[in-house]
């Protein structure tokens, strides 16, 4: 499966199109990058401040349930941005990304990072106040901020890592 | 150009410690870090700016946002400094002499500027403002200039990686 994928796309028109405009149009690399980092901001400015507000670490004065409401489309927002300008370079060299270990672990925390704010979203927009309603929800919510926290680090750290992945398996 | 200082970069680059962050995987290991507290840092702040600029979190006032938010950039920025030096420190001499890494730190120090003068000088008539959904024009244009300059900080670190 992944191998047919991989060669699809190395052989698709897609990578074409993407080996073109990074390589053509001037500055695309570091810019599409930039764009991916702010829109990693955007994650950390949204569901990882959720997740905080959770732990009862950051932002007091504020409702969890409106700030959930108030900062979840923004995740979702910058992960679909993120998609797109991600894209661009695993099209452009699929094979950089397929078989790259690094890359597997960065996917591999990043869905169940993505469930996670999902099954946080999802809850409170059916019932208002949904992780305050007992002390079991709040120790819920709780478990699930740490280990969301977590993965979204997780998911940061392997993903500049997997330009360096020589390092871990080839390096001497 | 003869850069100011020039030995003392060059002294900066023989450093052990410069020469261990340039050839361990230290070096991508500071980097990654540098990445995470950078994203947060401008997650952060633009929190903070969109309060600033009016366009959201209405309903809390503007000085609860800067009060629970900026101690939380300031530490970002802290990290993004301490390893943001590690990684300058091992090509000291070629990082000071590029305009990709001269722009940022111009823009760096802008920021820190636009930062001030909201703090010393729009700030003071905060209580005129605070729960207003629009504040003054002046806060909408520090939080605007901060978006900026922020952006443009991500954008030339990013461009420093690709061009030296």
């Amino acid at each position: 499966m992944k191998d047919w994928l991989a060669s699809t796309l190395v052989e698709s028109q897609a990578r074409e199109i993407a080996v073109y405009l990074l390589g053509n149009v001037p500055g695309l690399p570091p810019i599409a990058q930039a764009v991916h980092i702010l829109g990693i901001a955007v994650v950390m400015g949204s569901i990882v401040m959720v997740d905080l507000k959770f732990l009862g670490l950051a932002v007091p004065g504020q409702n969890v349930s409106e700030m959930i409401r108030r900062l979840m489309p923004w995740t979702w927002w910058a992960l679909s941005l993120n998609a797109v300008t991600g894209l661009l370079f695993v099209l452009a060299r699929p094979n950089r990304y397929f078989y790259n270990p690094v890359a597997e672990w960065k996917f591999s925390m990043l869905l169940p990072a993505v469930v996670l704010a999902f099954i946080v979203h999802r809850l409170n927009t059916r019932e208002a106040d949904y992780w305050e309603q007992s002390s079991r929800r709040r120790l819920v919510a709780r478990v699930i901020a740490v280990v969301s926290l977590v993965l979204w680090i997780g998911v940061v750290q392997a993903g500049r890592w997997i330009a360096y992945s020589d390092y871990l398996f080839f390096f001497e | 150009m003869n850069m100011p200082f020039a030995e003392f970069w060059t002294c900066l680059e023989r450093l052990p410690l410069a020469e261990h962050i340039g050839f361990t995987w230290w070096f991508p290991f500071l980097e990654s870090i540098h990445v995470l507290a950078v994203a947060f840092l401008v997650g952060s702040i633009l929190m903070v700016d969109l309060r600033l600029l009016g366009l959201a979190a209405l309903r809390y006032a503007t000085s609860r946002m800067t009060r629970e938010l900026i101690p939380w950039t300031w530490g970002a920025l802290c990290v993004a400094m301490v390893t943001g030096s590690g990684l300058f420190m091992t090509r000291a001499a070629t990082y000071i002499e590029h305009p990709p890494f001269q722009l940022k730190l111009v823009m760096l120090l802008l920021a820190g500027l636009n930062m001030a003068l909201f703090q010393f000088r729009t700030f003071r008539s905060i209580k005129e403002w605070d729960t207003a959904a629009s504040p003054p024009i002046a806060a909408k244009i520090a939080g605007a200039t901060s978006l900026l300059l922020w952006a443009g900080v991500v954008l030339a670190g990013r461009w420093i990686g690709h061009t030296i």
